[in-house]
């Protein structure tokens, strides 16, 4: 580029591509994800929104389902995800798919430690959700049962809360879900669930 | 020496050869048609002479609308980016098959298509006082007419009070303010009271009170002529209502709040509204600004450096970067967590701090104009139902249908109750509730179109919500640039919610930007 060329460019605030690896293209149909969810879907607690990035597909898509079957998003004192179902349950069966690949093509990102938390007594609470989730909080299918690591603390937080609320977890036939709750009810309070969801927190970096 | 060919006769001359319609061209070219360009600059901002400045805005609502219109008049260059598909922020009008962006429910607005039929689903109401507003209203050619905001024929609507019957306004306050003024009198009527006032004071505190509460000569509320009359009284000598009984009247909880929401400094009288809709402000702007405004453009990054702020967009599926001297940005500060930027992190605490605040409007197109058969011309009934208000159309007097607010909620938790129904079980609730008042309601509802600003698209927030003590804590904080990026709008006032703060932030915003590029330019001057 011409000297004075940017000089132009820089007078008159001409556009000029970004990096092209940058940021992935929003698909203009999920343009409303990134509205709450954030740029790369990063999560904004502002609008009490989690991060998507770093999901597993198969568990975007079966929350998206339960999002617009009604299996997430109904219970009357999930006031979130009460805000979240129609978002789902205005897609099709395909779109829901689309979404969930979506989703998964951004790179994941780093979740920050915003709540601070003992992660050593973290460790020593996390035995219980490693038989499903496993010893690095990466997850398993098989049992239902999502990655952790790379989740928002705040996040987790507050679906721990809500399990042990039965906010989540009572759907009636969700069997992986109230084994969830059953899971969660192990923690004895408030300070417990922030020390795991900050032990957690660390197992992003392992491999 | 005389103007040898005045304008008169140049118009003239050009009627003569091309035309009414060339004669209304060239007038709208020559500043002498509202609407043209011909309005001064209000802000002071300098012009630039030969320097150059850029300026990237964030969102085109109206405060980016007012930056960019004395920015570009100043000689700036001027880009705004806008995340929605439309201009105007939350100044919005809807009108027939208008799109309805919500979050979860887009709606597509089913109104018959007839000037009288919108729905101003933001502002909807211009104080007399709200003189940047006013100015650009007056200079930009945008009509204005009277908005009744109080009226004392609709009505007053408590569950709890009254047998759930709706009672006239005008009944309400009368006879409210009659018990208060005859309790006064009776306190004011006490040899103990004379030794705070005297006599005479005492005497004028009565006759205050008798005027105020309508009192009879003995101090006393027999009913008032304030309240209407019970029959004729016209030709016939009228007859006075019986007024109710006091306790009655405590039992509804209009006194404690909505009884004196017209007293408000943004809500007495008289209001005005812009002719046709709200949005011919934004249109107006959009005739007179020359700048680029990309919609559809949704920001990405804003990084700030220590000449220039960086901008990274997706527009038209391909991301680019922008760059200008400065940033203005009204994006909701909500939203501004989940936008990668490189702001120091006390100002995004502070960011994060103000809350997102949650109102909710739905209007219903009703074939007639029933509330003008109960002397209802404009003006708002309340009522301590999720719906709260409702508001009658004071346009379109005695035309065939009109377009009324079946409910605007202040109150959260009502916003919240609203906006988790789907549009169709919000139109049957707001239905339901409507009848309690008007009892044929739902016969003469055609159709409805609801708008939860916590719900959105690009918004996911009504008028931020600030705190006795985030405002202490963090205000002057965000009011003050962070480097060359500056919070905008609304949410940068002491009025959010109102167009007047977001033109008093753009203006406050102006005149700083104004400063520090005089000092540029005399530094630069000194240096040279």
């Amino acid at each position: 580029m011409s000297a004075r060329y940017l000089i132009l460019v820089l007078a008159l605030g001409v556009s000029i591509p970004a990096q092209a690896d940058d940021y992935t293209t929003t698909p203009a149909q999920f343009v409303y994800c990134t509205v709450c969810h954030g740029v790369e879907l990063k999560g904004n607690k502002s609008v009490d929104a989690p991060k998507l990035n770093g999901m597993e597909q198969w568990y975007v898509l079966d929350q998206l389902q339960a999002f617009k079957s009604g299996r997430r998003g109904t219970n009357s004192q999930d006031l979130i995800g009460r805000e979240m179902r129609p978002m789902a349950a205005v897609l099709t069966d395909e779109q829901l798919r689309q979404a969930a690949v979506y989703v998964t093509s951004i790179p994941t990102l780093r979740a920050e430690a915003t709540l601070g938390g003992d992660t050593r007594r973290g460790e020593t609470l996390y035995a219980t959700c490693a038989a499903c989730h496993g010893p690095r909080a990466r997850g398993n299918e098989a049992l239902h049962a999502p990655q952790l690591a790379g989740q928002s603390d705040w996040y987790l937080v507050r679906q721990l809360e809500k399990y042990q609320a039965g906010i989540r977890g009572s759907t009636p036939g969700e069997t992986w879900s109230a084994q969830m709750r059953t899971s969660a009810l192990v923690l004895p309070d408030k300070q417990s669930m922030i020390d795991v969801a900050a032990y957690i927190n660390t197992l992003q970096d392992s491999t | 020496m005389a103007d040898p060919f005045t304008r008169r006769q140049f118009l003239n001359s050009v009627g003569a050869t091309g035309g009414s319609a060339a004669v209304y061209q060239m007038s709208m070219a020559l500043g002498l048609l509202p609407g043209s360009a011909h309005a001064v600059p209000f802000a002071n901002v300098e012009a630039l002479g030969k320097s150059q400045r850029s300026v990237l805005i964030l969102g085109a609502g109206i405060a980016g609308l007012v930056c960019a219109y004395e920015l570009e008049r100043a000689g700036f260059g001027v880009t705004i980016l806008e995340a929605s598909h439309r201009i105007g922020g939350r100044n919005l009008t809807i009108r027939s098959g208008d799109f309805v962006d919500e979050m979860g429910h887009p709606q597509t607005c089913q109104f018959d298509r007839h000037p009288n039929l919108y729905f101003n689903a933001g502002p909807a109401r211009i104080p007399s006082h709200h003189h940047h507003l006013l100015h650009y209203c007056r200079t930009l050619g945008v009509e204005l007419e009277m908005f009744v905001n109080d009226n004392k024929h609709t009505y007053v609507h408590d569950p709890k009070a009254f047998g759930g019957r709706p009672m006239k306004n005008r009944e309400y306050v009368t006879d409210a303010r009659g018990f208060m003024t005859e309790l006064l009198a009776k306190a004011v009527n006490k040899p103990d009271f004379e030794k705070t006032f005297s006599r005479e004071d005492t005497e004028r505190v009565l006759e205050f009170l008798r005027s105020y509460g309508d009192l009879s000569p003995a101090n006393t509320y027999e009913g008032s002529l304030r309240a209407g009359y019970k029959s004729n009284g016209m030709v016939i000598p009228g007859e006075l209502k019986t007024p109710v009984e006091f306790s009655e009247l405590l039992d509804s909880s209009f006194w404690r709040y909505r009884m004196h929401f017209t007293e408000g400094e943004d809500q007495c009288s008289p209001l005005m509204q812009a002719v046709g809709g709200m949005d011919n402000i934004v249109k107006a702007f959009v005739r007179n600004i020359k700048s680029r405004i990309l919609t559809n453009a949704q920001v990405k990054r804003i990084t700030l450096g220590e000449n220039r702020v960086d901008v990274v967009y997706q527009h038209k599926g391909k991301h680019k970067t922008i760059h200008g001297d400065y940033c203005l940005n009204s994006i909701p500060k909500h939203l501004m967590a989940g936008i990668d930027n490189n702001l120091p992190n006390d100002y995004s605490t502070a960011l994060a701090s103000i809350g997102r605040g949650k109102l909710f409007k739905m209007a219903i197109q009703m074939r007639e104009r029933f509330w003008e058969k109960e002397n209802i011309y404009g003006g708002i009934t309340w009522t301590e139902q999720e719906i709260e208000q409702l508001w009658y159309p004071p346009h379109g007097i005695h035309t065939e249908k009109g377009v009324m607010l079946g409910a605007y909620t202040f109150d959260a938790e009502n916003s919240e109750f609203f906006a988790r129904m789907t549009p169709e079980q919000r139109f049957e609730e707001v239905l339901k509730q409507g009848e309690k008042i008007h009892p044929d309601y739902r016969r003469y509802a055609q159709n409805a179109v609801s708008v939860p600003w916590h719900r959105m698209n690009h918004m996911m927030g009504c008028t931020a919500v600030w705190t006795a003590e985030t405002r202490e804590r963090w205000f002057k904080r965000l009011q003050q640039p962070e480097g060359r990026h500056y919070m905008i709008g609304d949410q940068m006032s002491f009025h959010p919610g109102w167009q007047e703060g977001a033109m008093s932030s753009a203006h406050w915003t102006l005149a700083h930007l104004n400063d520090r590029i005089r000092h540029e330019l005399s530094g630069a001057a000194v240096n040279a």
